[in-house]
């Protein structure tokens, strides 16, 4: 297969996606969970969730239906598994916000909502993992494997995850209550490292190569930054379970997977400095620069982390290390590619099937880059306050900041609507004979 | 008259645009070769990516086209990456307005 089809519910994982983090933005500006609550909180259970399954995971989960057959250029395993999967996410998820506002007092007391939302959570992540991987396993190469390395992780997260909920419940016995007891750290670094950045890092490496026209990373400097982020992932998961099975404390272990991230860190640094060098387009597009944003933040976390660490303030600063990296890194990019992706499967969508019968016009004429780029800086600018002002313990300055982030998504997602609408597009370009307008929240294919 | 028919091609090549670089195919230098044998055409082409989801749709749009120039009788298309396009290809002065170094 030379060329990869549309993923027809891209798109609709995309508004599910953008919804869940305006409510995550919604519920820190309300003083909902941390840092109004302790880290350990239940309100700050519902608002980790909601961002961590609700925003990133769904976006991640809808640029890899897309993304994944163009990686190994064969068709996806199976797109009728893509809206069932979506359905099954969003009804965990709300069962599973459901039962933390009861840990919590908010709802009634219904422990049982926590494991039927991680039953649900499972079999949507567990389609995903199927579809995903068995098309990823056709040729698993170069990026490929991260997303392979990304889909491991995720199942180790749900697992973790799924025993927390039934040991919540009182369902999971002695061994449920000692993983929940000691084996969050290791629940959250399969996921935010595992999950979210292998797989960010390997889509972004194609993604980079891709839109700017760039030499693909030599595949053994890659292989060596998957290979110290797989090893750093698989220590928390062995390491961690077998240290709690041991009693031993997990410090041992969670400081070899931090100097293995440090390391895929500064590998994946390198990494994209030799794209960004290899590049033959010169002008960089909106995308590209705000992703430049997302690598400042990932370093900075990686430098944060080292400080806190060395003056021994980790553990009390944790919140604001696990915020810069949630959305510095991983939202600054998935917001950047997000914000191309849609621009380049709505051209797709409409102006592919006319092309050689009309005038189409560019991608660049479906978005305006000038008026965009500012709800991006705005964004960035706010997290990167809202990070400091966690780390001087200033919650209403935080709060301010959250404000401001969520100015900045609602910018971002109206320049998104914009996008689908074609309202950037001028006549006589915008709709040529033939040419269907595409739907807000999926593909007419 | 062959040679007609292959400028003809050309001609109707230029509305098949590549929708990133935003200029026609022929400029970017996509079109590797044009043959023509009793009004059965066969062009041999490349695009920026493998894989990329518009490689579909920049063969239906070149399909497309040909198969509307007088004198052709059907149209064969055949996308290679061997030899992998490079921006050298690209007609100078659009290579300059797109921002790409000279030699790459």
């Amino acid at each position: 297969m030379i060329g990869a089809s549309i993923s027809r519910w891209t798109m609709s994982y995309f508004a599910m996606a953008l919804a869940w983090l305006f409510v995550a933005l919604a519920l820190m500006v309300a003083r909902v969970g941390f840092p109004a609550a302790h880290l350990a909180s239940p309100d700050t259970l519902v608002l980790v969730h909601v961002v961590c399954i609700g925003w990133l995971s769904v976006a991640m989960c809808g640029a890899l239906l897309q993304f994944v057959p163009v990686l190994v250029a064969k068709p996806l395993y199976s797109e009728k598994w893509a809206l069932p999967a979506l359905g099954l996410l969003t009804a965990g998820l709300v069962a599973l916000l459901a039962g933390f506002l009861g840990l919590g007092g908010r709802l009634p007391a219904w422990h049982w909502l926590l494991p039927v939302g991680a039953v649900l959570l499972t079999v949507g992540f567990g389609l995903i993992v199927i579809d995903l991987g068995l098309t990823a396993w056709q040729r698993p190469a170069g990026p490929a494997r991260f997303v392979l390395a990304g889909l491991a992780s995720l199942c180790a997260t749900v697992t973790f995850g799924a025993i927390f909920a039934f040991a919540h419940a009182g369902w999971a016995g002695s061994i449920g209550a000692s993983m929940l007891a000691s084996g969050v750290p290791l629940h959250a670094i399969a996921g935010l490292g595992g999950w979210l950045t292998l797989t960010a890092m390997g889509v972004s490496y194609r993604l980079l190569s891709m839109f700017m026209l760039a030499r693909d990373v030599d595949d053994r400097k890659s292989s060596m930054t998957l290979a110290a982020g797989a090893l750093a992932i698989t220590i928390a998961v062995v390491g961690g379970i077998f240290a709690i099975w041991l009693s031993s404390g997990l410090n041992a272990v969670l400081s070899v997977v931090a100097a293995l991230g440090l390391a895929t860190i500064a590998l994946y640094g390198r990494d994209v400095i030799e794209i960004f060098r290899s590049r033959k387009r010169r002008q960089l597009e909106l995308n590209t620069r705000m992703a430049v944003l997302s690598f400042v933040s990932l370093a900075a976390s990686g430098l944060l982390g080292v400080m806190l660490i060395l003056t021994g303030t980790f553990a009390t600063h944790l919140g604001a290390f696990v915020f810069l990296v949630i959305f510095g890194w991983l939202s600054g990019l998935v917001l950047a590619k997000l914000y191309k992706i849609v621009a380049f499967l709505t051209w797709l969508e409409t102006y592919g099937p006319v092309m050689g019968r009309a005038p189409t016009p560019r991608v660049q004429d479906l978005v305006a880059e000038a008026r965009a780029s500012k709800w991006f800086v705005i964004y960035h600018m706010a997290v990167w306050f809202g990070t400091l002002m966690l780390l001087a313990d200033q919650p209403s300055a935080f709060r301010a900041a959250a404000a401001m982030m969520m100015i900045g998504i609602v910018g971002i997602i109206r320049e998104v609507i914009r996008t689908r609408q074609l309202a950037d597009v001028q006549s006589p370009l915008r709709l040529p004979d033939g040419a269907c307008a595409p739907h807000l929240l999926f593909a007419r294919s | 008259m062959t040679n007609e028919l292959v400028g003809g091609i050309r001609d109707a090549l230029c509305v098949v645009i590549d929708p990133e670089l935003g200029y026609n195919i022929v400029d970017l230098g996509f079109v590797y070769d044009i043959s023509v044998v009793d009004g059965a055409v066969r062009i041999t082409m490349t695009a920026t990516t493998p894989g990329c989801p518009a490689v579909h749709f920049l063969k239906e749009g070149v399909a497309s086209a040909v198969v509307r120039v007088p004198g052709v009788r059907s149209v064969d298309i055949v996308m290679t990456f061997d030899p992998p396009w490079a921006p050298s290809r690209i007609e100078p002065e659009i290579r300059a307005s797109l921002g790409f170094a000279a030699v790459n």
